[in-house]
């Protein structure tokens, strides 16, 4: 298994890089009401781990023993029948889902789904939670009527079903829901806390690390957590013993934007446009996400571009990134 | 959608000559002829720009910026332009009918007949296109122009032509020209579409298409050869046909005339002329037709008075009805609304029928065949080949004898006759007979008929584990298909034989997963013959189906037999209809017979008598769907009435594949990268849902929650590295051991292995599988398969099946249980801290959750469940799947547990 996946912390008192934050939760939950919840951040910052420590808080180890379903959803939309289908994965006490994967018929998801969990309130033995919870995630990437049947949802049903969003952009989500949520910004880790995690995996696993290695990776990851702990792997299984100026691998479709941006820069004609073009689809066919490709070939022709054309191409590419959306 | 066009187009000609009178004084008294260019291009540009701005709200500023640049190109237009134009200036004079008759013609304002700019290189080529009548060469540019090289001139001109064209086309018939030409533009753009296009009528749309009496050309067959001087083929057809005469398409020797308007000495005019048969030219139909006809004001009246008692005559106001009556109004508003509401009006209507009104069933229910005999189009022997009805009648009476006595007497002999199987699979379109003659020869022989068809599930029959599926469609088949049926009374003959027809087989394969192997392994095993339907042979799904079963191709009744028996039908319901009209219903319906009678029912219920132009107009707006391809979309922005479509008809075109028609618009340039582009684009839809599949895997691990673009962007490098490197760099039992292990935890099959170096291939990049031998590769399957008999199963579509090459698909929901070696590792850790807790704990709370990950092993014992659900393969060949728990399975789950319980017990010891 994946060091990421390995070493990720289950309980909210193990997690290392946002303690302040994991105690903050721990306090909110232990009063038994908590409100709905949404969490946002730069991905790979440690939100879904958060919320599934917080789960495991909440309910009990009872939540890891998850289901994954494909449901097909049959709604009546007025003047047809619309069929959607979508993948869950549930516990007895919460349910997880990407409402975004519908594509434009999403608030029907979203209005169907907690329309279905409201109703079956759980029977609390204890005492203890008298309600479900519903996590989703990608909210940013709801449409506009998706957002808003969710704000009146979250109103109504806020007795019986709790939600935790999560989102990488808290732009994309509308005032209303906004404001009916307790937000939690998930920092990007801080390069120490990156540090602190790795050295703490290089314990576990035995590894002697040479000075200075982790520093190198933390500041290569652009503070991205997950892909730190990843590089660390590639850098282990590449070589080791590990040594002090090791290069460190980038990811196979980074290196090839990067060899798209230097083809770029050599030369500008259209046959370099047509080969470029196909490399571009080739990297799309890979089922590598658009805007990404885009944001990655930016950074790589900002290094090798001078200042004049910088401020353009950023000019344009921001503006293509926001058409594919 | 081209029907929709055409109406369109039929429709605006008969507003355009409707409208003519009222606009032909509008129009500016022609300009003094060629005495300079620039007034008549003034007054194009005005009576241009007054048509654009007229029937285009949507006029941009960049169509009439176009039409500057096509000015300049007009300046530059040699003589023979202007020779052009002056005969064409001469024809209206020729065209105008004697004042005698009232009719009305349109007054050809030579001002529209502004033949577009052409860049074609063959402008030497531009034949006259054919003589007029009158004599005058008229020069029309309707050769097809080149495509050309120019991205924004290309689109610069279509813009200007279009409005051109379209006023032209409103007005009832100026610019013909500029549609000849934009007609050609259309068909020479690009050598894939429209071949052999033919030259277009020179005076398009100038001439009024009389109307006569409904039967004034009855009994009279037309042959139609080259083009005709203002109507197009489909036109001049639909004119015959709605005057009650016939078109044939090759000349004989009952053909009553041959309409040509020139000579080009084909084939059919050489035949004519050897039987006899005489010419006629258009005006000479147009002749026929007036001298039979009673006064136009008439005819509108009559047909007023009948739409204005149909109005009063329901008073059971149903909604779509009301609707149909609206549409014999609105007729020459040609909405496109009216097709929709025409297309609402016909479920509700069907259910309304149904529910019973005046029939209590509907026609298709009423008239079905009862007799074998009655089913038409498959019956004559006359076509050469065997009747497929009496076919299937013999395959049925013979197969007790072929199967299953001769199962009785040995069993190496099945198979003896080479012809004969124990499935039949009848195909053909929609609406042809196939599910009655099922039925009816299965009764006629007196089987009992069972059938199933698309609406039940008939999916792999209890595919889960664990869960029985009792009851279900499919288990009952089964049974069915397997037993015979023993009667009381042991006499044989007197048995109640039973046929089982499964109906719509190609529908199967959508939500039944595994269905058609299921059905073929029935077919294998079973007692009882098999009828199989559906409407594609060649369909992917059926291909191994065919094998085993007797295919028998239904064919589409021909024009002659429908139109018989809905003649028959429409004489038993009172319906009067003429013999054209009904030939025209049996073409448009495309050989399905089911749906010429609900057309035929519904037109009924509105009026008692029909006509043609009524069966066209419902059919048109209600034809069967076609598949616009990007190709035929771009054609049809582009063509000759391309400006004509309203906006929405043309963003309905145009998003009707976004990616390419805006690529196949930008030129011809942009075509050799098509199939690049077309072959990446369909990878990724291919490696998406392949990425989709290890996502799931991966989730259903449950080690790590991602989404799918993470799951690319982040993991799969990493991932390809612990994959391929073990193997590429250890021995090879330590690798293939790891990689496994490494899979297991992941839950990845070994499509996702493949799927995982297949998305991380650059070009450029050095494959990784590259350095890996072939017998790592394949010690690697070897083990991975040995592997999967004990393997835990999280998620449905890992399960493998013997008979299967692939495993159903995940639609069927996943159940997980907890690893069970991630259960010993956690309880190895968990144990110390938990030991005061679980004491406690011991009643088990959560009865549902079953196991629990914390909990001590010794409650799972007691509990008495295991936890991991482990797949016993059966080998045999029948293709069932045996999901049994096994025994191991518990052993497995008492090992972890004795280690702990050993721990635990050593734990207490201490304490």
């Amino acid at each position: 298994m994946l060091w990421v996946d390995k070493y990720r912390p289950r309980a909210l008192d193990k997690i290392i890089a946002h303690e302040e934050i994991a105690q903050n939760l721990k306090k909110l939950v232990s009063e038994h009401d908590c409100p709905h919840l949404l969490f946002y951040g730069p991905t790979g910052s440690g939100k879904k781990t958060l919320v599934m420590a917080l789960l495991k808080q909440m309910f009990g180890p009872g939540v890891e023993k998850v289901k994954l379903e494909n449901k097909m959803w049959k709604i009546d939309a007025g003047t047809r029948m619309i069929e959607l289908e979508l993948t869950t994965l549930s516990s007895t006490h919460h349910v997880e889902m990407n409402p975004s994967d519908a594509g434009f018929q999403d608030r029907h998801i979203v209005q169907e789904i907690i329309k279905e969990m409201a109703r079956n309130r759980p029977v609390d033995t204890k005492g203890k939670k008298g309600f479900k919870v519903l996590v989703l995630n990608e909210v940013d990437k709801l449409s506009r009527e998706g957002q808003h049947s969710l704000r009146r949802t979250m109103e109504k049903y806020s007795a019986s079903c709790r939600l935790i969003l999560c989102c990488n952009s808290s732009s994309k989500v509308t005032e209303a829901v906004r404001s009916r949520c307790l937000n939690i910004r998930v920092n990007a880790p801080t390069e120490e806390q990156i540090i602190k995690v790795l050295e703490f995996i290089g314990k576990k696993e035995n590894l002697q690390l040479p000075p200075g290695f982790t520093a190198r990776i933390a500041a290569q990851s652009n503070r991205n957590l997950r892909r730190a702990i990843l590089s660390f792997e590639t850098c282990r299984v590449q070589q080791y013993p590990f040594t002090v100026n090791q290069a460190l691998p980038p990811l196979d479709w980074e290196q090839y934007v990067s060899e798209i941006a230097s083809d770029i820069m050599k030369e500008q004609s259209p046959k370099r446009l047509f080969s470029v073009r196909g490399k571009i689809y080739e990297l799309l066919g890979n089922c590598i996400p658009p805007e990404i490709i885009l944001k990655k070939l930016l950074s790589e022709l900002l290094k090798k571009l001078d200042s004049e054309l910088k401020h353009e191409v950023c000019h344009w590419a921001a503006y293509y990134c926001r058409t594919i959306q | 959608m081209s029907s929709d066009i055409r109406k369109w187009f039929m429709k605006q000609h008969d507003k355009g000559s409707g409208s003519v009178s009222k606009t032909a004084t509008a129009v500016p008294d022609k300009p003094s002829p060629l005495s300079s260019q620039k007034p008549v291009q003034t007054t194009q540009e005005n009576s241009g720009r007054r048509k654009t701005s007229k029937y285009f709200a949507t006029s941009t500023a960049k169509e009439v910026n176009s039409e500057e640049t096509v000015k300049e190109k007009v300046e530059a237009k040699t003589p023979p332009k202007r020779k052009t134009r002056k005969s064409i200036e001469d024809l209206p004079d020729d065209i105008k009918p004697s004042p005698a008759k009232k009719l009305h013609r349109n007054d050809d304002d030579d001002d529209d007949d502004f033949v577009p700019p052409s860049k074609d290189k063959r402008s030497a080529a531009v034949k006259p296109t054919k003589k007029m009548k009158t004599g005058s060469g008229i020069q029309i540019i309707s050769s097809s122009h080149e495509v050309d090289d120019h991205l924004e001139d290309e689109t610069d001109e279509k813009d200007s032509e279009t409005p051109l064209k379209a006023g032209g086309r409103g007005k009832g018939g100026r610019g013909s020209g500029a549609t000849a030409g934009g007609r050609g533009r259309g068909g020479g753009r690009g050598g894939y579409m429209n071949f052999g296009e033919r030259k277009d009528p020179p005076h398009k749309g100038e001439k009024e298409v009389p109307e006569g009496s409904p039967e004034c050309l009855n009994s009279l067959t037309f042959v139609i050869s080259g083009t005709l001087d203002s109507l197009e083929r489909e036109e001049a057809e639909d004119l015959i046909k709605r005057h009650g005469g016939r078109v044939t398409s090759a000349v004989s020797k009952k053909t009553s005339f041959l309409l040509a308007d020139e000579d080009v000495g084909g084939r059919k005019s050489s035949k004519a002329n050897e039987l006899g048969i005489p010419f006629l030219t258009e005006d000479g139909l147009f002749d026929m037709i007036r001298k039979s006809k009673p006064a136009k004001a008439q005819m509108q009246e009559e047909k007023k008075k009948r739409s204005s008692e149909k109005i009063d005559k329901p008073i059971i106001n149903r909604s779509p009805r009301k609707v149909e009556v609206k549409d014999d109004k609105a007729v020459s508003i040609g909405r496109k609304d009216a097709a929709k509401n025409v297309k609402s009006g016909i479920s509700p209507d069907k259910r309304k029928s149904q529910s019973g009104d005046r029939s209590s069933l509907t026609w298709t229910e009423k008239y079905r065949p009862k007799l074998p005999n009655d089913i038409i189009g498959n019956q004559q022997l006359e076509l050469g080949y065997y009747e497929q009805v009496k076919q299937l009648h013999d395959w049925l009476m013979t197969w007790d004898e072929h199967f299953l006595h001769a199962g009785k007497k040995g069993k190496g002999k099945k198979q003896s006759d080479s012809g004969s199987k124990k499935a039949v699979l009848l195909s053909g379109s929609p609406g042809i007979g196939k599910s009655t003659s099922a039925k009816l020869v299965s009764q006629m022989i007196g089987f009992q008929a069972i059938e199933v068809n698309a609406s039940d599930s008939r999916g792999k029959a209890d595919a889960k584990i664990g869960k029985g599926i009792g009851g279900s469609t499919s288990n009952s088949i089964k049974e069915l298909v397997s037993n015979e049926i023993v009667n009381s009374s042991s006499d044989w003959s007197k048995r109640q034989k039973s046929v089982l027809i499964m109906d719509e087989v190609d529908g199967m394969s959508a939500g039944d997963r595994g269905g058609v192997a299921d059905l073929i392994a029935s077919i294998k095993i079973s007692k009882i013959p098999i009828i199989c339907i559906c409407n594609d042979r060649y369909s992917q799904k059926l291909k191994s189906l065919v094998n085993y079963c007797l295919p028998l191709n239904y064919r589409k009744p021909t024009k002659q037999q429908m139109a018989k028996r809905l003649k028959q039908i429409a004489d038993a319901e009172g319906l009067q209809i003429n013999e054209v009209a009904l030939e025209e219903l049996a073409e448009r319906v495309n050989g399905d017979m089911r749906m010429a009678i609900n057309q035929l029912q519904y037109m009924s219920i509105s009026k008692s008598a029909i006509n043609y132009d009524d069966v066209r107009q419902r059919l048109l707006s209600s034809a069967k769907d076609e598949d616009i391809s990007p190709f035929t979309a771009v054609d049809k922005l582009f063509g000759f009435n391309g400006g004509k479509l309203r906006m929405d008809e043309r963003i309905d075109l145009s998003m009707s594949d976004p990616d390419l028609v805006p690529l196949i618009v930008q030129g011809e340039r942009n075509f050799n990268r098509f199939g690049g582009w077309l072959g990446k684009n369909s990878t990724m839809g291919k490696n998406l849902r392949l990425l989709e599949d290890v996502h799931v895997h991966f989730l259903a691990s449950q080690e790590a929650k991602l989404d799918r673009a993470t799951l690319r962007v982040d993991y799969f490098t990493l991932l390809l590295k612990q994959l391929t490197d073990p193997l590429q760099m250890m021995p090879k039992e330590v690798a293939v051991q790891k990689v496994v292990e490494f899979m297991d935890a992941y839950s990845l099959t070994q499509e996702d292995f493949d799927t995982i170096v297949e998305l991380s291939k650059f070009k450029g990049h050095p494959n990784p599988m590259d350095n890996i031998q072939p017998a790592v590769k394949s010690a690697l399957t070897k083990a991975y398969k040995q592997g999967s008999s004990s393997r835990v199963v999280r998620s449905a579509d890992l399960i493998t099946l013997p008979g299967l090459k692939k495993a159903p698909k995940k639609r069927i929901a996943a159940i997980l249980e907890p690893v069970e070696n991630g259960v010993s590792e956690e309880n190895g850790e968990a144990l110390a801290e938990n030991e005061e807790e679980n004491s406690d704990s011991e009643d088990a709370d959560d009865l549902g959750l079953g196991t629990n990950a914390d909990q001590k092993p010794q409650l799972d014992i007691l509990s008495n469940k295991p936890k991991g659900v482990q797949v016993q393969l059966d080998l045999k060949k029948n293709g069932k799947s045996n999901a049994k728990k096994t025994p191991a399975s518990k052993s497995r789950a008492s090992e972890p547990a004795d280690k702990g319980a050993q721990m635990s017990g050593s734990r207490k010891r201490k304490k």
